[in-house]
């Protein structure tokens, strides 16, 4: 395909991408160094990189960001290892049955989020059976508070994403060859050591693509956080995302928000190029 | 690969694996139960599951009053649903496109959901169902047939440039929406388009454009290079091959990623929240149902998750086929 034709066929997704991607990035930047709440959206006043230092100081972006990362720490390890057994159980199961497994584990990833959240709540909610089950067993009411909200979220968190990982890794079991497990079993390897030295080897690459997914998707995570503490701050499990948009739409500090926008898209390039460069020498060489 | 033969071991596999599939399902399954009980049943004290049912909290959501004949609003919607689904089915047996037959069937479908407010007196939430059903749509359309193009050209081009665009579309995807969503809002307030459908139609579609062109590509990548090589050597341009050859096999893995982009874009929360104050879809609608003191917020939240729901898995029912192959083929998420 000639230069000329390929970027007429580009040209409308091209042209989508930049003037609502590029543009707004290079937008925040811009609203990130201005004064504005929602009085004077249109006459911002420049206060150069005062935003910044002003998020900085801030105690309560700190602690969100404190509370993401151990988000991110708890939750992705959860999800790849819970993932990973399950998809290892499920491999040993007849054809027939997994159909049945692996539909009812797909749910959570087919329900949207917010409504995933929501579901998972009435659990908890006074009549529900967790909340009761609790009862029963502890002996006092089921109540939101600081440590049973982060909870709340962490076990969210395993119910709504770990999908992804089991049916990834299954995927990737069923181009196991049989060959080198039958010959490992003749060779008189017990099944952990073939989880160990077979299957986790050979599902290596997967495991950093999850991974990566997995920490991105976490990292701004909003709509279950938001729903679980209802926007409230006494329960300190604001997360970077939602610490942004309350700074945003509730407390109307617009060019603060942006500027943590701006801080929270550096820090996951960061992350993010090592990997990004990566892939361009892979896509450069299979052309 | 060998199965396990131990007995005892075979019982905990399964043990295991039922155990996860309930944890799976039991709030579905739980939020369903609440949602066709009375407040003052939600809120025993020990877990009621024998219940007489009440359909209240499912028509206290969708409508003001309800109809003075209710059973013939229901008979006149099933059937003329019900024959749209037969004409749908049958697509192939009309002397037309079948293509045709479903968009027509589509329209219909849509039109007669507009129409209903006009005999039915409704509440906001069916508003929301259709400002739903309007975003979606719009965001597949745009996005599909200018992902199409992007992902035929990317597919085919062997220039650094289709590189660097896919890689920088892989970056942008990654960023969380909120970077793009400030400057919406900022854009949206300025130029009077905000809470409008348009807005979020373009946004929507520009937020999942760098998905849709990698799997798309990945999909066109699977279609060999001389099938549209013939046609034009037969004298076809490009365009025309493209039009004419390649889209009529691509279906598999269009709908595959349409149906991708439905979930997202039905799901899209941050986004719908920020860019509008009423025009909501359904994913912001029912968060409204999240708290509060009254007792009703139990059983009203749970019939609107459950209503919120079910759209989405009836879709994914029907095309469960594309979503497995899209999930397992590695390009989901970019």
């Amino acid at each position: 395909m000639h230069r000329r034709t390929f970027f007429a066929f580009m040209s409308p997704s091209l042209l989508v991408m930049l003037t609502l991607m590029v543009f707004p990035l290079a937008t925040s930047v811009w609203l990130s160094m201005q004064y504005m709440t929602f009085r004077n959206i249109n006459e911002p006043e420049f206060v150069g990189l005062a935003n910044y230092f002003a998020v900085f100081d801030d105690q309560k972006f700190w602690a969100a960001f404190v509370f993401t990362m151990t988000y991110i720490a708890i939750a992705v390890p959860l999800q790849i290892f819970t993932g990973f057994l399950i998809a290892v159980l499920l491999d040993q199961v007849s054809r027939r049955i997994r159909g049945i497994y692996i539909a009812a584990f797909l749910m959570p990833f087919i329900v949207v989020p917010v409504v995933g959240t929501l579901m998972v709540k009435q659990l908890f909610e006074s009549g529900g059976i967790i909340a009761w089950a609790y009862r029963t067993i502890v002996g006092s009411r089921f109540i939101l508070t600081e440590q049973s909200v982060k909870s709340l979220i962490i076990i969210h968190a395993l119910w709504a994403a770990t999908p992804f990982p089991l049916i990834v890794f299954f995927a990737g079991l069923q181009t196991l060859p049989d060959e080198l497990v039958e010959a490992s079993m003749i060779d008189g390897a017990t099944r952990m050591r073939q989880v160990r030295h077979i299957m986790i080897p050979h599902l290596r690459s997967l495991f950093v693509f999850v991974g990566l997914i997995s920490i991105m998707d976490s990292y701004r995570v909003f709509d279950s956080v938001f729903v679980l503490t209802e926007q409230n701050p006494i329960y300190k499990a604001e997360v970077m995302m939602l610490y942004t948009f309350r700074t945003a739409m509730s407390v109307q500090r617009l060019g603060k928000a942006n500027a943590m926008s701006v801080i929270t898209v550096v820090m996951i390039l960061v992350v993010l190029v090592p990997f990004l460069l990566r892939t361009y020498k892979e896509q450069t060489e299979e052309r | 690969m060998k199965r396990i033969e131990n007995r005892y071991a075979l019982a905990f596999v399964y043990l295991l694996l039922t155990g996860y599939a309930l944890f799976s399902v039991i709030p579905f399954f739980w939020t369903t139960i609440q949602s066709f009980k009375t407040p003052r049943q939600a809120n025993s004290r020990a877990p009621l599951f024998i219940f007489e049912p009440t359909a209240d909290n499912y028509t206290d959501l969708w409508l003001k009053a309800i109809p003075d004949d209710p059973m013939l609003v229901v008979i006149i919607l099933v059937a003329i649903f019900g024959l749209l689904v037969l004409v749908a089915i049958n697509a192939k047996r009309f002397p037309v496109a079948p293509g045709i037959v479903y968009v027509a069937v589509l329209a219909l479908g849509f039109y007669v959901l507009l129409q209903i407010p006009e005999f039915v007196k409704t509440q906001t939430f069916y508003d929301y169902f259709l400002n739903t059903i309007i975003v979606t749509a719009g965001a597949i359309c745009i996005s599909i047939s200018i992902g199409c193009l992007a992902g035929y050209g990317l597919a085919r081009y062997s220039g650094i440039a289709g590189v660097f665009i896919l890689v920088a579309a892989l970056g942008f995807r990654s960023l969380p929406g909120m970077s793009y969503i400030l400057p919406y809002w900022w854009f949206g307030q300025r130029s009077g388009l905000y809470d409008t459908h348009i807005l979020l139609i373009i946004t929507l579609v520009a937020i999942n454009q760098p998905f849709t062109i990698w799997m798309l590509r990945s999909f066109f990548m699977n279609i060999p290079k001389e099938i549209e090589e013939s046609a034009m050597v037969d004298g076809a341009n490009r365009l025309t091959a493209f039009i004419s050859v390649i889209i009529p096999i691509m279906w598999p893995g269009i709908i595959s990623t349409a149906l991708f982009t439905l979930l997202l874009a039905y799901s899209d929360f941050l986004l719908v929240r920020i860019l509008t104050q009423s025009n909501w879809t359904l994913t912001v609608a029912i968060s409204k149902y999240a708290g509060g003191e009254d007792p009703g917020h139990i059983t009203l939240g749970a019939a609107a998750a459950v209503s919120a729901a079910v759209p989405i898995i009836i879709v994914v029912f029907i095309f469960q086929g594309q979503l497995v192959k899209g999930l397992t083929s590695g390009a989901v998420k970019g």
